[in-house]
């Protein structure tokens, strides 16, 4: 069912040159950096799909690692502990040590209460974020000091819109290239073994609560890289990063965009934006209009606009038809 | 101080019975997390204010549980019902949506910023109780936490809906087959609960102000409680309520600095211990 890595190799290289031909020919630098949000918040969503997908288990948290990573980065920069470059890989390995350990006792949580779970502890470190004074700044959010070079390369090239649309582009190419990777490894199949059937996993031998663990880990650094990403976009990061509305959106992507294929949440990301883009004066009302286009899709398409697009494929491209929308 | 913190705690841990026995009740029939039940407290809240300014709150107070009843009923029927054969993971997300819509709605009538329903003239003075002035219409809120708690557990023990409530809970097909009308009792159920979510917001507005954001606050803590008691456990919401209204009462006197994260460390403490909760049956 699911296609070979070479296929993979070759749509992730298509999709990169799809990349450079937007970042070439879009000149426009305010739709460049619409773009690169979107990218951004499908890396975050990719995270997100990644838990779901492989653990069946919806996060309401995942803005936990989107900010703790700015926060992360904010903080190490600030007291001046290791260079940036260093900083980045640490961040990433103390999301990795947090979601492990978090993943060990929340993973266990049956399905439902899984989710209202994450929430609450996203909505944990909300709180503590807001009411942390000092270096943190509290409500106000603290500047994230991004040093003039980072890996060689100046701040004021790396800024440019087109340069950082390719940076969050190749990033997301990357991430989903090693999503896919490791779907196709026998721990991916251990894990969507104990997601069909928990009970019957354990019986025939598998533990289970260790894969598990390392899922939720590997989908919360690719949310962090997502919120590294945005932190240095913007410069900056706040308790709202942390708050649970943005946990909820990019739920809200993966879930329009499909969970069943692991780029619908790409997918879902950008029609987010796009629609946010067109409704432009009813940005008010977005939230209403974004949640009933979530139940829309539920009721008619529960596995999103990837799935509905395979089933008008189907009989014509068995398979792989779900990964044509990456390259609109 | 340490006499009127508890107390406050108390009140709150009243409200959030309230609040989170719907929730359990939603859960117990429908088997649906729902997300929308901040929405629908919400909703109860500003529907009160209105109905409160233009009459009076003993009015609201019965007005607007009676509205989100409707509302509840309706959302069974052509909700619900209609996803019951669904995975329980995309009902959740369609309450979600739900949820975003009605914020929207409230925002759109009645505006960001944040309103109050003026406490009730007759319960607008104090008592002294253990060398302090409480607030009677505080005390009267109290009241009415265990009168619901009370209420609920002999409705559900001693009369024969009740019984159909918690056959229906177990073994829901068992239960039609037995010619119980599940869907009817169902839109009841899911009716009940959200005119309890109706009533917390009406009871709650003369202490706790309206705003746009009261919904998830709200809805947070009362997650916190029915997953600290067990999904669905009506017994395990009670207690985790108050446990929880204590805490935060509490904590404000002994760790000011974490009293927000208490409850949530304490969740997580209790979920390693029982992953399915104080009450919960473990499935």
């Amino acid at each position: 069912m699911n296609m070979s890595m070479s296929r993979v190799s070759i749509l992730s290289v298509l999709t990169l040159i799809l990349g450079v031909g937007i970042m070439t020919f879009v000149t426009s630098s305010s739709l460049l950096a619409m773009f690169t949000q979107a990218v951004v918040y499908a890396i975050s969503a990719l995270g997100v799909g990644f838990l779901l997908r492989q653990n069946g288990l919806v996060s309401f948290g995942h803005a936990l690692f989107f900010g703790a990573a700015g926060y992360g980065m904010g903080v190490i920069l600030q007291l001046e502990w290791m260079s940036a470059e260093a900083a980045i890989f640490a961040v990433l390995g103390g999301l990795a040590v947090m979601g492990f350990l978090m993943g060990l006792v929340i993973v266990r949580v049956p399905g439902i209460a899984f989710g209202m779970l994450t929430l609450a502890i996203g909505q944990m470190a909300y709180l503590l974020a807001t009411r942390a004074t000092g270096m943190t700044g509290g409500t106000d959010g603290m500047s994230v000091a991004w040093p003039n070079e980072v890996f060689g390369f100046s701040q004021s090239v790396l800024l440019k819109p087109a340069v950082l649309f390719m940076i969050a582009w190749v990033l997301m190419v990357v991430v989903t290239y090693i999503l896919l990777w490791v779907i196709r490894t026998r721990f991916g199949a251990i894990t969507e073994a104990i997601r069909d059937n928990e009970e019957r996993a354990r019986f025939i031998g598998i533990t289970t609560t260790v894969p598990r663990s390392l899922i939720f880990a590997i989908s919360g650094v690719v949310t962090g890289i997502a919120g590294l990403l945005s932190s240095f976009n913007t410069g900056f990061v706040s308790p709202e990063n942390l708050h649970w509305s943005v946990s909820a959106i990019t739920l809200l992507m993966v879930v329009v965009g499909g969970f069943k294929r692991p780029v619908g949440p790409i997918v879902g990301a950008i029609v987010y934006f796009l629609f946010k883009d067109l409704l432009g004066e009813y940005a008010t009302h977005s939230n209403a209009i974004f949640g009933a286009a979530l139940i829309a899709v539920i009721v008619f398409s529960p596995d999103g606009i990837t799935g509905a697009i395979e089933r008008a494929f189907k009989g014509k491209k068995p398979a792989g038809a779900a990964h044509q929308p990456i390259s609109h | 101080m340490l006499t009127i913190n508890l107390f406050n705690g108390l009140v709150y841990g009243a409200l959030l019975i309230v609040m989170s026995s719907g929730l359990a009740l939603i859960y117990g029939l429908r088997r649906v997390v729902n997300f929308a039940h901040g929405a629908l407290y919400m909703l109860g809240a500003y529907l009160g204010y209105t109905v409160a300014i233009h009459s009076n709150f003993w009015v609201a107070l019965v007005a607007a549980p009676a509205i989100m009843a409707v509302v509840g009923v309706l959302l069974d029927r052509y909700g619900f019902r209609l996803l019951q054969d669904r995975e329980p993971l995309n009902v959740m997300l369609v309450t979600f949506g739900l949820l975003l819509i009605l914020e929207d709605l409230v925002v759109a009538i009645w505006g960001k910023g944040n309103y109050s329903i003026f406490t009730p003239e007759l319960l607008n003075f104090s008592v002294n109780l253990f060398g302090h002035d409480l607030p009677a219409y505080r005390i009267a809120v109290l009241f009415m936490g265990i009168a619901v708690a009370v209420g609920l557990t002999l409705w559900l023990r001693l009369s024969r809906i009740g019984l159909f409530v918690r056959a229906a809970s177990t073994e829901p097909v068992t239960t039609s087959m037995q010619g119980v009308n599940t869907d009817v009792l169902s839109a009841g159920v899911v009716g009940l609960g959200s005119a309890l979510a109706g009533l917390a917001g009406v009871v709650a507005g003369p202490f706790l102000s309206l705003s746009p954001h009261m919904s998830s606050d709200v809805l947070i803590d009362s997650f916190v409680v029915v997953v600290i008691g067990g999904l669905g456990s009506l017994a395990g919401a009670f207690i985790a309520a108050i446990l929880l209204g204590m805490m935060q009462a509490l904590g404000a006197v002994y760790l000011p600095g974490v009293s927000v994260l208490l409850p949530f460390l304490f969740m997580i403490a209790v979920l390693i211990w029982r992953p399915s909760g104080l009450m919960g049956s473990r499935t």
